[in-house]
């Protein structure tokens, strides 16, 4: 790559039947582990929104014998940095700890998730920050547009409700139904996928996963119903009292097993990408000044993916945002990208490997995501070689096949003019 | 949160970045931090020199990954805005990514992003920084581009009017489309005083963005973006002598203005003795949930004058009184089911005057009466019986806990080394600031409290509208 001659050395290891990926990398003396299931907020039965998001919050607020306060101060103390989350198709976990602290992580982990207290006080609380939260996101356009371009896209399926609930579900969840949420996924189930970064050898992660997931019990994880491919639904405006419109825009995607899923990340670069050079930040913030930031990307929901961008304008310049943004979609679907564009592309995404894994929390994520993908141990160590060789009719190709100017959804949060 | 990307984290959440989610010899011989009498290993064991023009250079070396982060540090920020030209410093750190003698316009980031790198800006009250990270064989393309636009930043006039566009786009994301942001911006301008430095919004007034213009620009560059009003940080895989050798080839040549001033003492404007209000009630319809501040004035680090002696003590207070679970104002509020959050702020290295804030989100039920008094008797309760050796302890301990998370990324060596020198902080400051909060005591935690929260305060109130 560039001859920069950067690799990542990846270690499977074993303990305890389970199979954990690790960077292992003793220059700081700082370890992160991360783990997910797959399920998350997709999991939430009707009328329970949030349950997993709220859940995966209280795990943290007092278990086994520590009470909310004595469990903060036991990760403050050391600057354990522990969380659980729940996302639109998974449940995860994962700390960072410096290696002193690495015993006593692993134990309030292991706690948090087999002996979480789910005090009232606890959940009054929990449930009253969720509750602030959802009310607080639906204040301005960005939050509003979102709730309804996610909504729209997906109008039957779990994947079109809000991750964190609604104010009526949040206000009705039940502790059988938030534990109940616990219970659907910290399992020792084949969909647990775990990975490592930092300062610990195989030998000593071999002898960790036993003590953080033994005592879970076994048993899969169920499936989430089959995700519908994202729903086109032209162009939605969501009235909010607001002098910039959030614009959300979106299309299908392609499975992340796609052969051409990496031909698409690099059309996507040129086009939409992060960084000053795309063709959507050109165009409609160099050249007009019609927003701060663009972007889209594919956003991966259970190996599916949506085609997702975002931006904001003032209202009154909302149609020629649109406009150009839908120009700009249309000449890469049937033109494809240049040579010298490509090229630059490729450059980057080669020469920008080594810049992302210079934090063991970002390494360890990586390695995760990885794991969620299917993707092989040698999937880094042959990217630029893969990137290398993509030309130009085969990167047109996917352009043409991927992106579908007519088939754009559109969700305009705001009092837009022009459309 | 921990205390590891302390001064970065700070830099992070007070700075505007440019880009949304986006040959002399040396005057003294390099030398690390003198370590303060007993101290420990300095954090990030950095050298610092000084070029004969002024610019000042520090490096750290990191072997982590082969990898480099280079940034320039200006000592200006939109405290520096002339007057009735707020928003300056920011918009014309926009501009600077236009073009210079030998880079053309959006050629910089193009270049950066084809050698795989990641290059970004950012604008904050007291500096302005740019900064880029790449593969460490690199980093000659980037300090040869960075210097060329401290010397010769070319703000062409045919790209203004459209960058205008963006920051205003900026300003309406960030402040004008959420009621929370319009609270906070009338915050500042009613507690410090709406053409006050400390009480302008960085991005600036919009009708004073719509009139700024490229004279403004030149005349602000001329007179800050010099040598001896910046200091380079260079951090990653790469040894003293080649930063040594780069300082001098790149920017040793820029021809030298003397510093505007010195770095800690830029002229400000007092603070005013107390917030020029008592009172702000902001009442919108689409408040969903209301918010409640309280914020003292108080001192802080820079520049260094007989009141700095409280900034490390109001440090360890502000955690104790609000830095999440467990703290006074948690027990107080949240765990007593009055709020669904409380935190107290305070920024230790604000240059010039800071201040102690406490920001709550009250339960729905909870009166505004009922939280005002829980929190003015939680105050009363600390100036009267102040606080416990183990109160202190513990602030203490979380407050350093997480010191050596700070290696664990590219981007905190060079933001917190930088933001501090950048500041008129000394480097030994910097590398043991663990040290200097170990030393806090009771009593001087107590002082910092009598000191400031017997003041003058200013309470505000975002409601939606009809709330009582």
């Amino acid at each position: 790559m560039s001859g920069t001659g950067f690799s990542l050395p990846i270690q499977v290891v074993e303990g305890g039947g389970l199979t954990a990926w690790l960077a292992e990398d003793h220059s700081v003396p700082v370890v992160s582990i991360t783990w997910s299931w797959p399920g998350g907020a997709a999991l939430d039965p009707r009328g329970q929104e949030g349950a997993a998001r709220l859940a995966a919050n209280l795990m943290t607020e007092g278990a086994g014998e520590l009470d909310a306060t004595a469990f903060a101060d036991a990760l403050q103390d050391e600057a354990i940095g522990l969380d659980f989350s729940a996302d639109r198709d998974s449940f995860q976990g994962g700390f960072r700890a410096l290696v002193p602290a690495l015993p006593q992580a692993v134990r309030l982990a292991r706690l948090a998730m087999t002996a979480p207290r789910f005090e009232p006080d606890a959940v009054a609380r929990e449930r009253a920050r969720a509750l602030a939260m959802v009310r607080r996101s639906l204040e301005g356009p960005q939050g509003r547009g979102a709730r309804a371009f996610w909504a729209a896209g997906f109008p039957d399926h779990p994947a079109g409700r809000p991750t964190g609930g609604t104010e009526e579900s949040l206000a009705a969840l039940t502790v059988e139904q938030l534990r109940a949420a616990l219970a659907r996924h910290l399992r020792r189930a084949p969909g647990l996928l775990i990975s490592a970064s930092g300062a610990i050898t195989a030998d000593e992660l071999a002898a960790l996963l036993p003590a953080l997931f033994g005592a879970l019990p076994e048993g899969k994880v169920e499936d989430p119903p089959p995700l519908p491919e994202f729903r086109h639904f032209g162009t939605q405006v969501v009235p909010v009292a607001s002098p910039q419109s959030a614009i959300l825009f979106g299309q299908p995607g392609i499975p992340v097993n796609d052969p051409a899923w990496e031909t698409a990340q690099l059309v996507l670069r040129i086009l939409a990408g992060g960084g000053f050079t795309a063709r959507l930040t050109h165009s409609i913030r160099e050249e007009r000044g019609l927003t701060y930031g663009i972007g889209a990307g594919l956003e991966v929901i259970f190996g599916q993916s949506v085609l997702a961008g975002s931006c904001a304008t003032a209202n009154a310049r909302v149609g020629e945002t649109l406009t150009v943004l839908r120009a700009e979609w249309k000449r890469m679907a049937e033109s494809g990208p240049t040579a010298a564009e490509i090229e630059e592309a490729v450059a980057f995404l080669t020469g920008n490997q080594p810049l992302q894994f210079t934090d063991s929390r970002r390494t360890a994520a990586i390695l995760l995501a990885m794991r969620r993908n299917g993707r092989p141990l040698d999937w880094l160590a042959r990217r630029p070689e893969r990137l290398a060789a993509i030309t130009r009719e085969q990167a047109a190709k996917v352009a043409a096949r991927l992106l579908a100017p007519a088939g754009l959804s559109v969700t305009v949060a705001g009092q837009p003019e022009g459309l | 949160m921990c205390a590891l990307s302390r001064r970065a984290a700070i830099s992070a959440a007070a700075a505007l970045p440019a880009l949304a989610v986006l040959p002399a010899a040396q005057a003294a011989p390099p030398s690390p931090a003198a370590p303060p009498a007993g101290a420990e290993k300095p954090l990030f064991g950095a050298s610092l020199w000084t070029l004969p023009n002024g610019l000042t250079v520090v490096h750290a070396e990191n072997r982590r990954a082969p990898v480099v982060a280079h940034y320039v540090f200006y000592s200006v920020g939109a405290g520096e805005d002339p007057q009735g030209k707020s928003g300056l410093a920011h918009f014309l750190e926009h501009m600077m990514f236009k073009g210079s003698e030998h880079v053309p316009s959006g050629a910089f980031s193009r270049r950066v992003a084809r050698e795989g790198g990641q290059d970004n800006a950012f604008t904050s009250r007291d500096v302005t920084a740019y900064f880029q990270n790449v593969e460490a064989s690199r980093l000659p393309l980037v300090a040869g581009m960075e210097a060329d636009r401290m010397a010769t930043a070319r703000f062409p006039a045919e790209e203004i009017e459209a960058e205008r566009q963006v920051v205003l786009e900026e300003r309406r994301q960030r402040v004008e489309s959420t009621p929370r942001g319009r609270f906070r911006e009338a915050w500042d301008a009613h507690f410090w005083g709406r053409q006050h430095w400390r009480g302008r919004p960085l991005i600036g007034w919009p009708d004073e963005v719509a009139a700024l213009s490229r004279d403004d620009m030149l005349e602000f560059h001329h007179r800050y973006y010099t040598p001896a009003n910046a200091t380079l940080v260079v951090t990653g895989a790469v040894s003293r002598e080649a930063v040594a050798k780069l300082a001098e080839e790149d920017y040793g040549g820029i021809q030298g203005r003397p510093a505007p001033y010195p770095k800690a003492h830029r002229g400000r404007a007092p603070a005013p003795p107390a917030p020029l209000q008592e009172r702000l009630v902001q009442r919108e319809p689409t408040v969903q949930e209301a918010a409640f501040l309280r914020g003292w004035i108080a001192p802080s680090l820079p520049p260094d004058t007989e009141a700095s002696r409280l900034a490390h003590p109001l440090e360890v207070l502000s955690h104790l009184l609000g830095g999440g679970q467990g703290s006074r104002l948690d027990r107080a509020l949240v765990q007593s089911g009055l709020a669904v959050s409380a935190h107290c702020a305070y920024d230790t290295d604000a240059l010039g005057t800071g201040c102690v804030e406490l920001s709550v989100t009250p339960r729905r039920d909870a009166t505004t009466d009922r939280l005002e008094q829980a929190v003015t008797a939680e105050i009363q309760r600390l100036l009267d019986d102040g606080v416990t050796d183990a109160e202190v302890e513990r602030s203490v301990r979380q407050i350093t806990a997480g010191t050596l998370l700070a290696l664990d990324s590219l981007g905190a060596a060079p933001r917190i080394l930088g933001s501090g020198l950048a500041v008129g902080l000394p480097l030994e400051g910097i590398e043991y600031w663990p040290a200097r909060i170990r030393a806090v005591t009771r009593a001087q935690v107590e002082e910092a409290a009598r000191t400031v929260l017997a003041r003058q305060s200013m309470v505000g109130w975002l409601l939606p509208e009809g709330a009582a």
